[in-house]
């Protein structure tokens, strides 16, 4: 069986940089990590300096998502014997428990670390995975609600959440998502402000663009709004619909499977036609 | 004297044509699971193994009789609760089923814990929609713990509509045809890669030259059907 660098032709600089790059965008890729990790540090272990431990890590949690407990475990043991009394170590071997579905030993673990630093996020949250595994919704939502306790809702977090990452239209998308489905004329509103502010940081998200599309439509629908309200929320579902109409079109461009869903679109588009009374 | 304030006009709901035929006793309740319905809701669920999925199960028989489920539509991976997308995406596969000729006649959910298959809240408020329109809809939810290979039985838990609540189906009465042969085409699927070929409406928002017709997927899977059994 050939080794990674021989079948795509890559050196181990070009593997330790993917293996970066998949760190920093949190892609769970956990097949081609383990591939490309495992290699790397079964090879090139000495040139890695001190990445080799970061890299122990990732490789580790992807291994514990593709069963390979093997090499789950020789990861933490490289990583228990450099840092012996390491919290953070310390959860990566709960999680490991977690993985063989021993949740007492894991709980035990990560209560711990609490002991030692109760305001440890990271175990709480691994604390809270093991009652959603174990179908404990209720208690899960529970616990959830107090490491929460300084956010009312779903609605504050993403609010948090947007404060400090401005630029993330991903956050400001989701956020008029919960709007919306929160309903009512002002969440309708609000929701159609934060898929334009979504639109205006990145111009090709087309959940947004929908999400203005539909959002500006109900709004211009409602019996509630002034002839003014109206006519501006006709002209975003309108200014909406045309850029959805121009992305399908140039996705549909050429390629004969794409019929379909330019099909679809316009037509719906076209059924749920606004116009001004 | 009011005014006029429909804004909107919407001439397309979720509208299908009504079950005006009653169903004969003796094809009381029968449900029939195609392959092609089948390994594309499987590959769902595997390509999000940690998500729950969901989507919706299309047939292109005709109303009245045994519901013949020959297809489905894989919709999303995230955030199946909140609604917009999921509008969305009922009013598009509405509006494909219309020009395709077929009727949306019910929804499939795969949890992302394994071990707990039953029908969540928004589960419930789907399928309840679906069921407006299509009297003899059905709720299929998918049982991750019977989901490794080798195992003999389909992992597949079948609700209905009985007396204002959803009611598991007698599993005499769910069919899948050839069910030998199905496993075996889901399996060449995975070791010819081309499970990875699927795509569901949320990977299509992120990428719209994605098709969420899956007419590739769908043409290897019915060449992989033997032509012998037919209608499958």
């Amino acid at each position: 069986m050939s080794s990674i660098s021989e079948l795509y032709d890559v050196t181990w600089e070009e593997m330790r940089d993917k293996l970066r790059k998949w760190r920093e965008e949190n892609f769970r890729n956990s097949e081609q990590i383990v591939d490309v990790g495992e290699e790397l540090i079964n090879e090139h272990a000495s040139k890695l300096g001190d990445d080799i431990w970061i890299i122990y890590e990732q490789v580790m949690i992807a291994a514990l998502d593709c069963s390979r407990d093997d090499l789950a475990w020789s990861c933490l043991q490289e990583l228990k014997r450099q840092f012996p009394d390491s919290h953070r170590v310390k959860r990566l071997a709960g999680m490991r428990l977690e993985a063989l579905e021993r949740y007492e030993d894991a709980n035990k673990l990560y209560d711990s670390i609490l002991q030692d630093d109760p305001t440890n996020t990271a175990a709480r949250k691994r604390k809270i995975s093991i009652l959603r595994a174990q179908g404990k919704s209720s208690e899960a939502i529970r616990e959830l609600n107090e490491y929460l306790e300084h956010y009312a809702k779903a609605a504050f977090c993403l609010e948090e959440l947007m404060m400090t990452n401005p630029h993330n239209h991903l956050y400001c998308e989701q956020y008029g998502e919960v709007k919306y489905t929160q309903g009512g004329l002002e969440n309708l509103e609000l929701a159609r402000k934060y898929f334009a502010q979504a639109l205006k940081l990145n111009n090709r998200n087309m959940r947004a663009l929908f999400g203005l599309y539909m959002s500006a439509s109900h709004v211009a629908a409602s019996p509630k709004v002034s002839a003014k309200v109206k006519k501006d929320n006709v002209k975003y579902a309108a200014w909406a619909a045309s850029q959805i109409s121009r992305a399908y079109q140039m996705a549909g461009r050429g390629k004969k499977e794409n019929k379909c869903s330019v099909k679809a679109v316009e037509e719906m588009l076209e059924s749920m036609q606004i116009t001004m009374s | 004297m009011h005014e006029d304030d429909s804004g909107v006009t919407k001439k397309r709901t979720l509208q299908l044509p009504s079950m005006s035929v009653p169903l004969s006793s003796h094809e009381m309740g029968e449900v029939e699971l195609s392959c092609l319905a089948y390994a594309k809701m499987y590959l769902h669920a595997s390509q999000f193994p940690r998500c729950s999925v969901n989507g919706l199960l299309l047939s292109s028989s005709a109303a009245g009789g045994a519901v013949c489920i020959t297809d489905c539509v894989p919709l999303l991976h995230t955030h199946l609760s909140l609604a917009p997308i999921t509008q969305l995406a009922l009013t598009q596969v509405d509006v494909w089923c219309s020009q395709t000729q077929q009727r949306i006649v019910g929804y499939y959910q795969a949890n992302a814990c394994a071990s707990d298959s039953s029908p969540t809240p928004c589960a419930l408020k789907i399928a309840e929609k679906i069921f407006e329109q299509c009297n003899n809809a059905v709720l299929l939810m998918i049982d991750g713990e019977k989901m490794f290979p080798g195992c003999r039985v389909p992992p597949i838990v079948m609700y209905e509509r009985k007396d204002a609540r959803w009611a598991l189906k007698d599993k005499h009465t769910i069919m899948l045809r050839q069910w030998e042969e199905t496993c075996s085409i889901v399996n060449q699927l995975f070791s010819s890669g081309d499970q990875a070929l699927l795509v569901d409406f949320d990977s299509h928002l992120d990428d719209i030259t994605k098709d969420w017709t899956n007419q590739k997927l769908n043409a290897k899977i019915m060449e992989l059907v033997s032509p012998a059994n037919g209608n499958v």
